[in-house]
């Protein structure tokens, strides 16, 4: 069993202006794999480094089942971790490679030619024991990472990028297989990527950061379909999220969002959460999946006028890059075929039940209350 | 149409040598140049001094292959040989282990004087010999190391510590942190890292620093000549200069001398020219 919890972490390199992750708190429970996501300086790699003992913590605390291990040397905290350049040993074999990390806690020798062979068996290392890593491709090499992780038996991973290195076809097999591998061993998983596809389709929970702070913690497609703030609903999903400025108003009929060219009811929020915000700014956010060429007389879609700028053919879909009455620019993903082209006015459809809004200021998501 | 077709690339052949024509006479000037004293000395080494003195560019007919065993007998120079052997060997091996350790501390840690400490052991590339030999001299003979074979080896390792330093922190620093991460992490400490993963992966660098002190040394005159006086504590270079008198030059001698000093560095080279190669570029790098 292996509960991880990290209590507002803290860390500030030695001659930095501000915290590079900032107040940090997180409980992966055990056997859970999660993910977190972010863009490049967010501070996920500074997080996962504190949590393995590689760099020291400017404040907070890392527990492993209730125990801190804030001065626990890296080597006794029971975890292995996967780096993004595998840091396999180029003097060594991989079978010397897998079983390097037992040597040193006196493990006795059948005992670690037992475990290597294991490992070796189940990830499909066997016929290379005896290579070194030059003589690899990049797939097994990484093989051999997550192997050498595996062998010791510990009571966490963390995942640093592992994947980065791979060619686009070589890293969907990899992940699959490193899902498959974490289910089967069960062992409580932390996986830092700034991939989404990554995060949305390997994590049992993913924590979003953005300057050294957490954002937004869940499941995929709970964070997906409920972003926190502007940050997270442009992040995740591609294309990303439509932001527009407009209006939010108090009519007969209910709460309105008015953008030029367009008003959109919004339902399922609380007055109260609204109230300040009525005849005053807000940011209306649609996804590109979310715009529809035609409006089927569906009561829920409502025109929204743009013009064409470019159609990018997919083959499996289609995406218009449009611009809105507003002069912003907005991404619409439609189906395989469109008979748009650039410069033609699109009355397009926007399902108003899938409308996020946000405040201007803060950017945070105005919540729904149903 | 054959026919024009193997006259054209006849002609492109002949283009082909006539370029690369300059380059080739080039190599053979400098062959000539570089060569051709180390061919003469060679002959010289097998023929007497009167018969250098006779005919100095002469064939060695008949060859003295006997002047080796006198050399190193009569002559002394294997006492020689071996006092450069026991010098330069420990200079050398101490270099390794001291410089080695040096490179390692200054590419993978950070600490408090780190920059000093580094600015320190690199200016040292700076300062020619001869600034450095009256100070030296003072300093051995404070300490009762003057003339001594131990002394002379201290002088070497400060010396040449510098430039075997910048060599291996060059490389080392190139080798990436994850490997040492991921080796703490398994629960080496640090001396462990040092000797499983650094000294392995950087053995090229090693190697080189090796070979170039070797060389460096073994040729060394400056600090020989100040810093020894006893002739049975001679290195090979002063044992050659033995036999400048003021009134007579015994050419042959000292031609077979030199092939004796010469030819461990010849043989070194010889067998190792390809990792000093790939050490030197591989260290360039930063």
């Amino acid at each position: 069993m292996a509960v991880v919890t990290i209590d507002k972490l803290r860390k500030r390199y030695d001659g930095a202006a501000e915290d590079s992750v900032k107040d940090m708190t997180l409980t992966v429970a055990d056997g859970e794999f999660m993910v977190l996501l972010g863009p490049s300086g967010c501070g996920k790699s500074s997080a996962l480094r504190m949590i393995a003992g590689l760099e020291s913590i400017t404040s907070g605390a890392v527990a492993i089942d209730g125990r801190p291990i804030n001065h626990v040397p890296a080597k006794d905290r029971d975890i292995a971790m996967v780096f993004q350049s595998y840091a396999l040993y180029p003097h060594m074999t991989v079978a010397e490679n897998l079983a390097f990390g037992l040597r040193r806690r006196s493990v006795p020798a059948p005992e670690i030619d037992r475990r290597v062979k294991d490992v070796a068996a189940r990830l499909g290392l066997a016929p290379y024991l005896a290579r070194k890593p030059h003589a690899l491709s990049g797939g097994q090499r990484q093989r051999v990472a997550l192997g050498r992780a595996i062998v010791r038996d510990p009571k966490v991973f963390l995942f640093d990028e592992p994947l980065s290195n791979l060619d686009a076809a070589l890293r969907v097999t990899t992940r699959n297989e490193l899902v498959k591998q974490q289910h089967e061993l069960g062992t409580t998983t932390i996986y830092v990527t700034h991939d989404q596809v990554e995060a949305m389709t390997m994590g049992d929970r993913i924590c979003i950061m953005d300057g050294g702070a957490v954002v937004q913690i869940g499941r995929p497609l709970e964070v997906y379909r409920n972003p926190a703030n502007t940050f997270v609903a442009r992040f995740l999903g591609n294309p990303p999220m439509n932001l527009l400025a407009a209006t939010l108003a108090w009519e007969e009929s209910g709460h309105v969002v008015r953008v030029p060219g367009g008003r959109y009811p919004v339902e399922g929020y609380a007055p109260e959460d609204l109230a300040r915000f009525i005849n005053g700014p807000v940011t209306l956010g649609v996804r590109p999946e979310d715009l529809y060429e035609s409006g089927s007389g569906a009561p829920h879609l409502a025109p929204i006028r743009t013009r064409v700028v470019t159609v990018e053919l997919l083959g499996a879909e289609t995406l218009l890059i449009l611009t809105a009455e507003t002069g912003e620019e907005i991404v619409a993903r439609i189906g395989r075929d469109s008979a748009s082209h650039p410069g033609d006015i699109a009355d397009l459809f926007l399902d108003t039940t899938k409308i996020h809004l946000f405040d201007p200021v803060t950017t945070k998501v105005i919540p729904r209350s149903r | 149409m054959a026919a024009r077709l193997g006259r054209h690339h006849a002609i492109e052949l002949w283009l082909g040598h006539l370029r690369r024509t300059p380059l080739l006479l080039f190599l053979i000037l400098y062959t000539v140049v570089t060569g051709g004293p180390f061919l003469w000395v060679a002959m010289m080494s097998i023929r007497t001094t009167p018969e250098i003195f006779n005919d100095p560019y002469g064939l060695p007919v008949p060859a003295h292959w006997g002047k080796f065993a006198d050399a190193w007998t009569i002559s002394k120079y294997g006492t020689y040989f071996w006092n450069s052997l026991i010098v330069v060997g420990c200079a050398v091996a101490l270099l390794t282990i001291i410089g080695s350790m040096a490179a390692h501390c200054l590419a993978r840690y950070r600490f408090r004087g780190s920059r000093f400490v580094r600015v320190a052991i690199l200016s040292g590339m700076i300062l020619p010999p001869q600034l450095l030999i009256l100070s030296l001299f003072q300093i051995l003979l404070q300490f009762g190391l003057y003339n001594s074979l131990p002394g002379l080896i201290i002088a070497y390792v400060s010396t040449q510590l510098a430039m075997t330093v910048y060599i291996l922190e060059g490389f080392f620093a190139q080798l990436p942190q994850d490997l040492f991460d991921a080796a703490r992490m398994d629960g080496y400490s640090e001396f462990e890292i040092f000797w499983r993963i650094t000294l392995p992966i950087g053995m090229p660098a090693v190697f080189t620093t090796i070979i170039l002190n070797f060389i460096i040394l073994w040729n060394e005159f400056l600090y020989a000549i100040v810093l020894l006086t006893d002739d049975d504590k001679r290195t090979l270079p002063l044992g050659i200069m033995h036999f400048m008198g003021a009134h007579q030059l015994d050419v042959g001698m000292i031609a077979t001398g030199l092939m004796i000093s010469i030819a461990p560095v010849i043989l070194m080279y010889a067998f190792f020219s390809d990792i000093l190669i790939k050490g030197m570029t591989a260290g360039a790098v930063r």
